[in-house]
């Protein structure tokens, strides 16, 4: 049926936008093994960055195309700015303590961002949609598309390759793979786990504001994004296995599609389905699609 | 010492209210959540971190509404036992499931189920009354019709019987066998197994105890608001409540409760004088608990009053 | 745990001395609950500053019978409980004459048993739930504002009379009572002006959704004549942008029945039928041709950077009606009115807002006119305005008292739409 390509299309979209809310956090999780809630605030404190330079780009007449550039750095801006200092300050005294108390640490950091993002950007929303409108919409199926939502899509793919080849083709991603795989070895062979553990806190800082900076265009910001964001984002990651940025990918696919039918075929269900979903995979994969059981201490 | 300092802090509780009239509701607040918050306490000590007990503590709540409204049950004592009842045992059926479970993939598991139900009682509108709630009305207690007002004493005053009634009982469960077995979950399962405990057995029993504790919380939460309504079983009530336990301290009984009232203590204050700032307020206080007083609050309290050589 | 009992008592002063009933306190405490952070503080910070705003204008011209009011803000993002347990804080402050409680229904619902418990006369200012009142008499509340049936119904009667040929619709509202509420009355009222209304997609979002996209596709795909839809806030500015951008705007006729509170938001198409939910449009003739409303536009819109959305006109009015209830309490009482001299005084309110009039009936309930109209570009403004109006009756739109207002939808029929005053009748 012709309904088919429609719903592909608007399944991608929608798992383009939750696979930049999860990804940081799997990340995160797969080197510091730590479920960071403040990843909420960073997604949001990403956006809230972004729409700030992006209309200040606006109002100073520069090309709408320069837009997206300023998506990238405001991203960057944030993980520079916030990721070494967070992880320094906080995360660090958390690493190995019981995964309850690195929850409310996070948790009690999220807290104090959501008050901070009010005393500095209020409670209206806010929008730049210049990298929206710049690009223009295209028909598909006989519906019509924004060529921003095609384009997140296609991030997506980006995203997951190059932190595919930052793991396994760099000298990066091999410290980083070390660390995980035996952190005490690895500090005895001279690594410097520490610095190790701040850069990839900081790549994961990075990524959730990159997820963000992304969403502004088409959805702008508001009080109450990053409690949204951060809850999605456990969801999918759990189903895709805590860790795993492919499976992340795929859990993100699924879920994107499973609210995709809902909306087109039983609407009162989409609010449910990323938790249906998650609940479905862990009663059948109980450590998620690409988990696996970690060994059991004797 | 112990029983002299629980018997201070109770007194506490009894004076404020008379000199503050408002403090009986914020009182009796505390201590329903801090029933469920033990009931989270129960699980954390077995190492597991559960973000969904909103489910069984509006679970209590609902079971409460449906009596008084669906079932005709208007007895006061009924009521709670019934929540109780139905709590436990939804808690018997979904701990079937989740002993399977550790780590954060038991917090992701109870999180889903949550939020499932979350999903039904604002969706199921003839049954839960949507999500503008359902009221919850002035029940009777043997038999003869009571005032508001008393309902109020009644559930601050005989609340405090009970916390210290059932603090006992969850008291010496702790100390049983099946309660000691708990934190040896968390620190080495397979050696438990080697010494012929089951180990889904006793986490069973702890989920349906958690489960139960949590239904209590929430029945008298219904009873008190007069009010309830889906945001109840939201996630972030779950985390609340696993914040109050950790903020308390999780090494008895009495800490989930000292973790209640200061959470609430600050809360209303916080919300009287910075009205703006008051996430931040109770963010900066949980950071500040959990970097200096890693045994809880109430562990300071204990140590306070604890001078001079240690046991 | 010296300090915190010296906190306690300190915070509670001035409970310590309640002032005797018949007694002229010093200042009229006023507990007004609103959200002011969280998603919904997009709707309720107008309404807070419009609270701020419209009781310093009245202290500065002498209080209510020369007493000044002194308010107390109460955020109700924190929760049901947090809500409950300050509104029980404030009633047991005797200096506290009245509660302006509260934006969300669900919190309404909660409060309104407390308040006839505790005696204190509750107003609520934007709540419209039509379940508050029925069912249950709440003796201690009152509404001077509209419920969701005159509101919606309202809509349905003017795309009636604008496009009478439209009969495949699409509704999207958010997920929660007021949404699926209204849903329901606007299909109701429908079906009953043309039989041959058939809903051909009917969504409803989460509230704090970002991405409507997806429900966009199945709107288009639908192909509805009418796209009605009472989001809100953020998710009414983040649909719009995107349903704009994506061409629905252009395919349908939109309704959005809290179009006015983005309009200085979002550039929002001509044409798109929108309202206010009740009178309180800043720019309509009855408050353009009032001083007082004049002056206080002017004073919002100095001091908040935008101009007054209908939530801040709708708390401005109910703050008025507060006032002239207390007016009357003192001219029919011997010394100061207490709480249940002010509880007479609204029963059969009557007065003049800044955007019109409110009666507040036997059952409580608010008579208040309904204003709608289709975006239409501003000489004045760079942004659109309401053209094109129509302002219903209040007496006609509303379900007689005691009647069951779902039933009494039910026996709407054409003529009804018919007979009432016509799309840019009011000028």
């Amino acid at each position: 049926m012709d309904i088919i390509i429609p719903l592909l299309v608007d399944g991608l979209a929608a798992a383009s936008l939750i696979f930049f809310i999860a990804v940081g956090l799997t990340l995160v999780f797969s080197v510091l093994r730590v479920l960071n809630v403040a990843h909420g605030s960073f997604y949001s404190i990403g956006a809230y960055v972004a729409v700030s330079i992006g209309g200040w780009a606006a109002s100073a007449g520069l090309s709408p195309w320069l837009s997206f550039p300023i998506l990238l750095i405001s991203a960057a801006l944030v993980a520079a700015l916030l990721g070494p200092f967070i992880e320094a300050t906080f995360i660090r005294y958390t690493y190995g303590k019981p995964e309850a108390l690195q929850i409310l640490v996070t948790f009690a950091l999220f807290l104090i961002f959501e008050d901070l993002q009010k005393l500095v950007f209020g409670v209206q929303a806010h929008y730049q949609d210049a990298a929206m409108q710049v690009l223009g919409v295209s028909e598909i199926g006989g519906i019509i598309y924004l060529n921003y939502q095609l384009l997140l899509i296609a991030l997506a793919v980006v995203v997951v390759v190059s932190l595919r080849l930052l793991m396994r083709h760099t000298r990066l991603g091999k410290l980083i793979l070390a660390v995980v795989a035996d952190p005490e070895v690895s500090v005895t062979l001279g690594i410097n786990a520490r610095q190790v553990y701040s850069i990839a806190f900081t790549i994961g800082v990075f990524l959730a504001a990159l997820g963000g900076a992304l969403a502004t265009p088409t959805s702008g910001v508001a009080p109450g994004l990053g409690a949204e964001a951060i809850v999605l984002g456990f969801a999918v990651a759990a189903i895709g296995g805590l860790g795993q940025i492919e499976g992340a990918a795929l859990a993100a696919v699924i879920v994107g599609l499973s609210r995709v039918i809902a909306i087109y075929y039983a609407p009162a269900f989409e609010p449910v389905m990323p938790y249906l979903v998650m609940l479905v995979v862990l009663l059948v994969r109980p450590y998620g699609l690409f988990g696996t059981a970690q060994a059991r201490r004797i | 010492m112990r029983i002299a300092l629980l018997l201070a802090l109770a007194a506490l509780f009894v004076a404020f209210p008379l000199a503050f009239p408002w403090l009986a509701f914020v009182f009796t607040l505390v201590i329903s959540k801090g029933f469920a918050a033990l009931g989270v306490a129960v699980l954390l000590r077995a190492g597991l971190i559960s973000i969904g007990h909103a489910l069984f503590y509006s679970l209590g709540a609902y079971t409460v509404a449906y009596l008084s409204r669906g079932a005709g049950v208007t007895d006061l004592i009924l009521q709670l036992a019934g929540a109780v009842a139905v709590s436990s045992l939804v808690g018997l059926i979904i701990g079937l499931f989740m002993v399977r479970y550790r780590g954060i993939f038991f917090a992701m598991l109870n999180l889903a189920v949550s939020m499932v139900f979350f999903t039904l009682l604002s969706k199921l509108y003839a049954l839960t009354g949507g999500t503008d709630g359902v009221r919850i009305g002035t029940p009777t207690l043997f038999g003869t019709t009571i005032e508001r007002d008393t309902l109020e004493s009644i559930l601050l005053y005989g609340g405090l019987v009970l916390a210290f009634g059932v603090g006992y009982l969850v008291h010496r469960y702790l100390k049983s066998p099946m309660g000691e077995a708990l934190p040896a979950v968390e620190t080495n399962e397979i050696r438990l197994e080697y010494l012929g405990i089951a180990v889904p057995r006793v986490l069973l029993a702890a989920y349906v105890a958690s489960a139960g504790l949590a239904g209590l919380g929430g029945a008298m939460y219904g009873l008190l608001v007069g009010h309830v309504s889906p945001e109840l079983a939201y996630w972030t009530i779950s985390g609340q409540l696993v914040l109050v336990a950790v903020l308390g301290g999780i090494g008895g009984v009495v800490g989930p409760f000292v973790g209640a009232f200061f959470l609430e203590i600050i809360r209303s204050f916080a919300v009287i004088y910075f009205d703006n700032i008051w996430n931040l307020i109770i963010g900066a206080g949980l950071l500040i608990v959990i970097f200096f007083l890693p045994r809880g609050l109430y562990g300071l309290i204990e140590r306070a009053t604890q001078r001079g050589p240690r046991r | 745990m010296w300090k915190l009992a010296a906190t306690l008592a300190v915070g509670l002063g001035v409970i310590a001395g309640p002032a005797a009933a018949q007694d002229r306190p010093e200042r009229i405490g006023m507990g007004i609950f609103t959200f002011t952070s969280g998603p919904a503080a997009a709707y309720g910070m107008p309404g807070r500053n419009a609270a701020e705003l419209i009781i310093e204008q009245i202290n500065e011209a002498g209080g209510i019978g020369g007493v000044p009011i002194a308010p107390t803000y109460v955020d109700e993002a924190q929760g049901g409980e947090g809500v409950v347990s300050e509104f029980r804080r404030l009633a047991g402050d005797q200096s506290i004459g009245v509660m302006v409680a509260a934006l969300s229904s669900g919190n309404c619902m909660a409060l309104a048993p407390i308040a006839d418990q505790l005696e204190v006369p509750m107003v609520t200012w934007n709540c419209d739930t039509h379940q508050l009142f029925l069912g249950e008499e709440h003796p201690y509340v009152f509404r001077p504002n509209s419920s969701t049936v005159p509101e919606f119904i309202s809509y349905a009667a003017y795309l009636a009379q604008k496009s009478p040929d439209a009969t495949r619709i699409a509704i999207i509202n958010p997920d929660y009572a007021f949404g699926h509420d209204a849903a329901q009355i606007f299909t109701g009222a429908m079906k009953a002006f043309n039989p041959d209304v058939e809903v051909v997609a009917e969504l409803f979002p989460k509230l704090g959704t970002a991405s409507f996209n997806t429900e966009i596709s199945r709107i288009a795909a639908a192909r509805p004549d009418v796209i009605f839809s009472n989001l809100w806030g953020a998710d009414l500015e983040n649909f719009v942008r995107q349903a704009q951008a994506r061409g629905l705007f252009r395919s349908s006729q939109v309704v959005l029945a809290l179009g006015e509170s983005v309009l200085q938001r979002v550039e929002l198409p001509e044409g798109v039928i929108v309202g206010v939910l009740g009178d309180g449009w800043w720019m309509s003739p009855d408050a353009q041709a009032n001083e007082r409303t004049k002056e206080f536009v002017s004073a919002y819109r100095e001091r908040f950077g935008e101009y007054p959305v209908f939530p801040a006109m709708k708390m401005a009015n109910t703050i008025l009606a507060v006032q002239a209830a207390y007016e009357k309490a003192i001219e029919a009482s011997d010394g100061w009115p207490g709480r249940a001299d002010l509880r007479e005084a609204f029963a059969g309110l009557e007065l003049e807002t800044l955007t019109g009039t409110v009666t507040v009936r036997e059952d409580h309930d608010g008579l208040v006119d309904q204003l709608v109209g289709v975006t239409v570009a501003s000489d004045e403004h760079d942004f659109p305005v309401i053209g094109e109006m129509v302002r219903y009756p209040a007496d006609q739109v509303t379900p007689p008292v005691g009647e069951d207002p779902m039933a009494w939808i039910g026996t709407l029929t054409p003529d009804f739409a018919a007979s009432l005053p016509k799309p840019g009748s009011y000028e």
